[in-house]
């Protein structure tokens, strides 16, 4: 207890001690007041106090960009005569980067800390035209000599392995990309070959490595692509050219002398022997867009012998051809869809179907395509061909396909031809493509059945069909119909006939509801009137006025399809709603003679009260109502 | 022959009916008054409506002349005419098509005989010039997707219909089953399968209308037609189309059009150089 009693004191003591040192407070400074345009400063935000403060990302300034690039915490603690105090500040760290030159304010921006809201005072900014040169009186103090040549950490390099080439043949294309590990670059816009004469394709990226190139270390990027002259004639390739941002040390206002950097071993001038690479912490370092170049290679283009076969559709490369086809086995006017494959490496984008050297007696159909590449830039791999032919008469094999492509190696033009694929055709003569006949009337004759003889005999194209020349009158219209306003307005008709049919069915319904609460009555008084029967006491009056009020209510829901009232229900009525026989009709008759006359004659025209006998009958009689 | 069916009518009431039916006998006179006067103004219209469509028929023949004379040119600008008059028929396209082929403008040929087929989807003549068109000029088709492949047994228009005929006989069925005591096992079994009709449709009018031959189809119309990889005339080509290739416009910037190319590609074309099949 005492042990517990001297920690609770000790705790006292501590918590009373401890304590934040200041109330928050604010500071912001420039690293420079003076620049040029595009040349950064650093702007640092320095909050001293309890609670997390929040700084805005970016400042608004005019002529300026503000952005947030650090933020810095520490804590401090004293112990002085007021006890233990701890200081917390917290460093944000802006970029300030300079649109143009002038004299520029950023304003006071209020930061929160905690509670309270603190302002930073406003502070001026000089930019000069161009580094070197203040805007204000202040003397140039040589900033650009103290810059770093962002050129020295990158590189980049255009392999292009041939020195010679024919007009429209691929030459695969290495770009080369170096960066110093340190300057944690980031690509702004991807390398681009420029030059005229020639098409390149797309560029995929071929991978990432390390090198040591003079001493120096880089981090490689390869990017592959392959381009194509459109000309002959000698050409310029490239230089490739890129953009990026590098982080580089930052430009100080003052020389000062600087120790070699770690990395630079043979006193190379590297760059990082800038104290911002030593001391990571000091945020000095700045982003900057730089661009990338490198040399252009020359290269040669040939242009393609003459006398090209007439198979050759520009394809050059080194290729091969296989042919398949199904069904061997057809009937006239059936489809063969023959597969072509062409394999190798070339330009494929020029590689067609390959042609049907004798296309009499068949229909051939366009190809179709399909290209799979084995590289990242397609100049590797296969092109599928699907043709249809169907035969317009018996044959016995398919026509040879052939295709040409240029071989630049041999410097000669290849011819392949496809191996005869035999098939087996059944069926009549041939089949004609257009069957049409003249039409009367028709100002133009049709061009329609093209005879077997004809289509043997010459490979001459088929012809189009004849002129129409009935046209309706009505104009037609391309829009789909349900973009007509009828289309929307007949919808009109079966929603009236929806309303229609739902409020005849809740009418209807409505109606059946009271019809049923009708015969719930009836059945309810018929039941009450039957217990009354059965009582002893009842004087004939009653007795018989109850007697012929259930027979008329029993009437009643006997047919309660057609609604009767039973006020109206007479003997007859009654007699004949139940088929009653004569006998059982008299006994109703004089029921309800009785019953009037009771009801009319007064209670003194008979006895008291009725007999057993009499009771009994009326009951069997009314209980044989069914 | 309504008026005179009226009077008949009139006529047979003898005095008496007349006298003791006036509102009846008033209601009949307005109703046949009006009965003339808008027979009246359908003569009117006729009337005024002849000469013009006389004049597209003598326009029509005229075109088929020219063409008839080997004038292609000349029948092309009349054809032109005709449609640019708002005169739209699957023949007169199918007409300018074959005007346009034999002026051996195959771009053009394809594209109206494509209009041809919009219109008219069962048009013989169209689909075998069509054809033909295509094989002369090498035009590069697009492969429409599985789906669309079997939903093309039905227009759009078709599908349309279904799905508004599915809609309402669901809507009774539903009415029906709510206003009824009595459900019955085929009413509920007709309110869902006439659902599925329903989305089934609908459907296949998304898929066809964004798909090959949908709204956004267009063909090349242009000669040596280079698809790129870009706005510019000097960036990468995709694919050379041949004139009459099929393509599907995804978006217009400018002069260009991004479409979707035959070989599943896409890429850039000059806007000039294609046209929509759908006016």
């Amino acid at each position: 207890m005492g042990r517990a009693f001297l920690i609770g004191i000790a705790a006292g003591i501590f918590a009373a001690g401890f304590a934040f040192a200041d109330s928050p407070s604010v500071t912001a400074v420039l690293s420079n007041s003076e620049t040029a345009v595009g040349e950064t400063v650093e702007l640092q935000i320095k909050v001293t106090g309890p609670g997390d403060p929040q700084a805005p990302e970016q400042i608004p300034a005019e002529g300026l960009e503000i952005y947030r690039t650090g933020e810095d915490a520490s804590s401090e603690i004293k112990f002085g005569a007021g006890g233990m105090q701890v200081t917390r500040s917290v460093t944000y760290t802006y970029t300030v980067l300079p649109k143009s030159a002038g004299r520029f304010t950023i304003p006071p921006q209020t930061i929160r800390v905690g509670n309270n809201s603190l302002p930073t005072p406003e502070l001026t900014l000089n930019v000069a035209d161009a580094p070197g040169r203040s805007s204000g009186a202040r003397p140039s103090r040589g900033t650009q000599s103290q810059s770093v040549r962002a050129s020295d950490l990158v590189f980049a390099e255009l392999v292009v392995p041939k020195k010679t080439a024919f007009v429209g043949e691929i030459v695969p294309v290495q770009i080369r990309m170096g960066f110093d590990p340190r300057v944690r670059p980031r690509l702004i816009e991807p390398p681009e070959i420029t030059g005229q004469g020639f098409t390149a394709q797309k560029l995929q990226e071929g991978g990432q490595n390390s090198e040591t190139i003079n001493g120096r270390p880089y981090d490689v990027v390869t990017y592959k692509t392959a381009i194509a002259a459109a000309r002959a004639g000698k050409f310029e390739v490239g230089p490739v050219k890129a953009r990026a941002q590098l982080l580089v040390p930052r430009a100080r206002s003052a020389p000062r002398p600087r120790s070699r950097s770690p990395f630079d071993l043979f006193d190379l001038n590297d760059p990082f022997s800038d104290p911002f690479f030593s001391n990571p912490f000091a945020q000095m370092g700045e982003r900057r867009d730089v661009e990338i170049k490198s040399e252009p290679v020359a290269l040669e283009v040939k242009p393609l012998p003459p006398n090209a076969p007439p198979s050759f559709s520009g394809a050059i490369g080194n290729l091969t051809m296989t042919t398949d086809a199904k069904p061997n086995s057809v009937q006239v006017g059936d489809p063969i869809t023959v597969t072509t494959a062409i394999s190798g490496r070339g330009n494929f984008d020029r590689v067609n179907a390959p042609v049907v050297e004798d296309e009499r007696g068949w229909h051939k159909y366009p190809p179709s395509s399909k290209f799979k590449q084995d590289d990242e830039v397609g100049i590797s791999g296969t092109k599928t061909f699907e043709t249809v032919l169907s035969p317009n008469e018996k044959k016995q094999s398919l026509p040879l396909l052939a295709f040409s492509y240029f071989d630049p190696v041999k410097e000669q033009y290849v011819t392949l031809h496809s191996e005869t694929i035999p098939i087996t055709v059944q069926g009549g003569t041939a089949a004609t493509q257009n069957i049409a006949t003249t039409q009367p009337g028709s100002p133009t004759p049709a061009i329609g059945t093209r005879p077997a003889s004809a289509a043997q005999s010459t490979a001459k194209a088929q012809d189009i069909l004849y002129q129409l020349t009935e046209r309706p009158r009505t104009a037609e219209s391309f829009a789909p119909i349900y973009t007509h306003r009828v289309f929307w307005g007949a919808q009109g008709i079966p929603l009236l006939a929806l309303v229609g049919f739902a409020v005849w069915r809740i009418r209807k319904a409505g109606i059946n509801n009271r019809q049923a609460q009708r015969i719930a009555a009836l059945h309810h008084e018929a039941a009450e009137l039957m217990h009354n029967l059965r009582r002893k006491d009842a004087s004939p009056r009653e007795y018989y006025a109850e007697a012929s009020r259930i027979i008329r209510v029993k009437t009643a829901l006997a047919s309660a399809s057609s609604g009767i009232d039973p006020n109206i229900v007479d003997a007859e009525t009654a007699a004949h709603t139940f088929h009653l026989n004569s006998d059982e009709r008299d006994r109703l008759r004089r029921l309800f003679e009785q019953s009037d006359e009771w009801q009319y004659s007064g209670a003194h025209n008979g006895p008291g009260r009725i007999s057993q006998e009499n009771r009994r009958e009326v009951l069997e009689l009314i209980e044989n109502l069914k | 022959m309504k008026p005179s069916t009226t009077w008949i009518e009139i006529s047979e009431l003898d005095a008496n009916n007349r006298a003791a039916q006036p509102l009846t006998f008033c209601h009949r006179a307005r109703r046949s008054r009006c009965t003339i006067a808008a027979f009246l103004a359908t003569a009117i219209v006729v009337f005024l409506a002849a000469p013009a469509f006389a004049q597209e028929d003598a326009d029509f023949a005229k075109a088929n002349q020219e063409f008839a004379q080997r004038h292609f040119k000349e029948a092309i600008s009349d054809y032109e005419t005709l449609i640019r008059n708002g005169q739209w028929s699957a023949n007169v396209f199918y007409d300018l098509g074959n005007a346009y082929f034999r002026a051996r403008d195959f771009g053009r040929a394809i594209l109206n005989y494509e209009r041809a087929l919009a219109l008219e989807r069962h048009h013989p003549e169209a689909t075998a010039n069509l054809q033909i068109a295509r094989d002369e000029a090498g035009a590069l088709e697009l492969r429409p997707s599985w789906p669309e492949r079997y939903l093309q047994i039905a227009s759009v228009s078709q599908y349309s219909i279904a799905a508004a005929v599915a809609f309402w006989v669901a809507a009774f069925c539903l009415a029906a089953l709510v206003l009824t005591r009595r459900r019955s096992t085929a009413m509920f079994s007709l309110f869902i399968v006439m659902l599925l009709v329903l989305a089934g449709s609908i459907f296949a009018t998304w898929q066809l209308e964004r798909g090959s031959k949908g709204d956004a189809l267009a063909i090349v119309t242009g000669k040596n037609v280079q698809a790129r990889l870009a706005t510019a005339d000097t960036a990468n080509a995709v694919l050379a189309l041949p004139p009459g290739s099929e393509i599907k416009v995804l978006s217009t910037r400018g002069d260009w059009i991004y479409a979707a190319l035959p070989n599943n590609l896409r890429g850039w074309i000059p806007a000039k150089h294609a046209e929509q099949v759908r006016l």
